[in-house]
């Protein structure tokens, strides 16, 4: 048997599919602490059933991208390692890029055809240990932190600076990677040449449209239940027009 | 009182269940691949891994540091350790997270927040899991859908079209906020076409910019108060 249909053999689902199934049930647990919390302080469960159905809504699409990252590294990996690191602490954009510096470091290119037992294991314990920093400062540092941040300051209710705060930096989040489409396209092909790709800036546009005009409706009809789906809905409509735009350009 | 011994003794749960299935995921996700080298029949090259974490590692872990720093405060605790367990923050997480908090209509840094995207990470992470599992299962046939030539462009604009509709939702919050950082990350973009493979790492002054300029209107706000 060669090395990748080893490496997507039963006994590497059972490894992989045991860590996922683990992490799964950690989920449950969490959602069902939050849940039975909330209720116990007084929050109404409408707004918890909310809180879960647009949750649901929304991470469908970008999950179908993320399972485009499993097809992408089953090709080298197999299927099962890229499934473990994609639903268990990897990140779509970071798993490819480290996969294929490691696959330098151990002197192949990421591939089926060139992959050893040794390169693979090497290449695993390389993405683990690349990606696992923010877990380890949570284990340790986690109690510290939230706790200085949630001591009460003088004059300040929680929801004072700090909300506005939370907001900024989303609002700093989303100008980086807005500013980054734009700059793609003016300087994208050198500085100013406006020829570089324009796609990820106009399924920006399409997307924020679509939000706005969902936004309004569900405000004028009261409609709660379409705010709930209006973020997934936006992000499905700015994906169309992503195709259409590219079938025109 | 009552609420206040709940809101104690869930936190207190939250720490020692979020520090041991932190641990016992380390524990997993690095034992893995030695359990996976005793049966293939060779053990990973300690010297490479090394050499390759010094190359592409060190990068990664400033960016887990900052992570850490900027996100943790955004999720509160049980939202924090359960994200960084599960991933996917930035495409994934974090719009989720705040979205909730949005239509829950909760504010950063209060106990409902934390729940709110306590439950919203859990919900997010059940569906990724689900649906990589799914179509793990239907690979063979989903394969040539989702590879697709013709649906390539949708795919690969998930996150444009993720930060468009947010954008729309933010801007619109406080419009004079968003109006320098985006001017300011969109002409560094533009002089140095470079950084575009660093936008991950230019969040912190983008939002640095962000949260000063709130600042300075919350400062005058409460002048005026």
């Amino acid at each position: 048997m060669s090395v990748i249909n080893q490496l997507s053999s039963p006994a590497m689902y059972l490894i992989c599919g045991g860590i996922v199934a683990f992490v799964a049930v950690v989920c449950v647990i969490f959602a069902v602490r939050a849940w039975k919390a909330g209720k116990a302080i007084g929050m109404d469960p409408a707004v918890l059933k909310r809180v879960v159905t647009s949750s649901a809504s929304f991470s469908v699409l970008p999950a179908i991208g993320i399972l485009l990252g499993v097809i992408a590294l089953s090709g080298a990996l197999g299927i099962p390692w890229p499934w473990l690191r994609l639903s268990v602490i990897g990140a779509l954009h970071y798993e490819t890029q480290v996969a294929q510096g490691a696959a330098e470091q151990v002197g192949i290119h990421l591939s089926g055809s060139e992959m050893t037992a040794s390169a693979f294991v090497t290449i695993a314990l390389l993405m683990s240990l690349c990606i696992m920093w923010g877990m380890v400062l949570n284990l340790f540092l986690n109690k510290k932190y939230t706790n200085r941040l949630s001591r009460p300051k003088a004059g300040t209710e929680g929801g004072g600076f700090g909300d506005l705060a939370m907001t900024a930096m989303f609002i700093g989040l989303v100008s980086a990677y807005l500013g980054s489409y734009l700059g793609q396209w003016i300087s994208g092909n050198g500085r100013f040449s406006f020829s570089g790709d324009a796609l990820p800036l106009l399924t920006a546009i399409a997307a924020a449209a679509m939000m706005a005009l969902l936004t309004g409706i569900a405000r004028k009809g009261k409609l709660h239940w379409l705010e709930d789906f209006s973020l997934a809905l936006s992000m499905l409509f700015g994906m169309a027009c992503a195709v259409l735009i590219r079938l025109w350009m | 009182m009552e609420r206040n011994e709940t809101i104690a003794k869930y936190e207190r749960g939250t720490h020692f269940l979020g520090r041991l299935v932190s641990l016992l995921t380390l524990a997993m996700l690095v034992g893995a691949p030695f359990l996976i080298g005793t049966w293939l029949g060779a053990m990973p090259d300690l010297g490479a891994v090394g050499r390759g974490f010094l190359a592409v590692g060190l990068v990664w872990t400033v960016s887990s540091v900052v992570e850490f720093l900027v996100y943790t405060p955004m999720l509160g605790s049980g939202g924090s350790y359960l994200a960084f367990i599960t991933g996917n923050l930035i495409n994934m997480k974090i719009p989720c997270a705040v979205n909730a908090r949005d239509l829950a209509g909760v504010k950063a840094g209060t106990k409902e927040n934390e729940i709110v995207s306590t439950l919203s990470i859990a919900v997010s992470s059940l569906v990724t899991i689900v649906i990589l599992a799914v179509g793990v299962l239907l690979l063979q046939p989903l394969q040539p859908l989702l590879q697709s030539p013709a649906l390539q462009p949708a795919f690969d604009n998930v996150v444009p079209a993720l930060f468009g509709a947010m954008a729309y939702k933010y801007y619109r919050k406080d419009l004079k906020l968003a109006v320098w950082p985006l001017l300011m990350m969109s002409v560094l973009f533009i002089l140095v076409p470079t950084l575009q493979s660093q936008t991950s790492i230019l969040i912190i002054p983008a939002g640095a910019l962000a949260i000063l300029l709130a600042w300075l209107k919350y400062r005058k706000d409460r002048t005026k108060a």
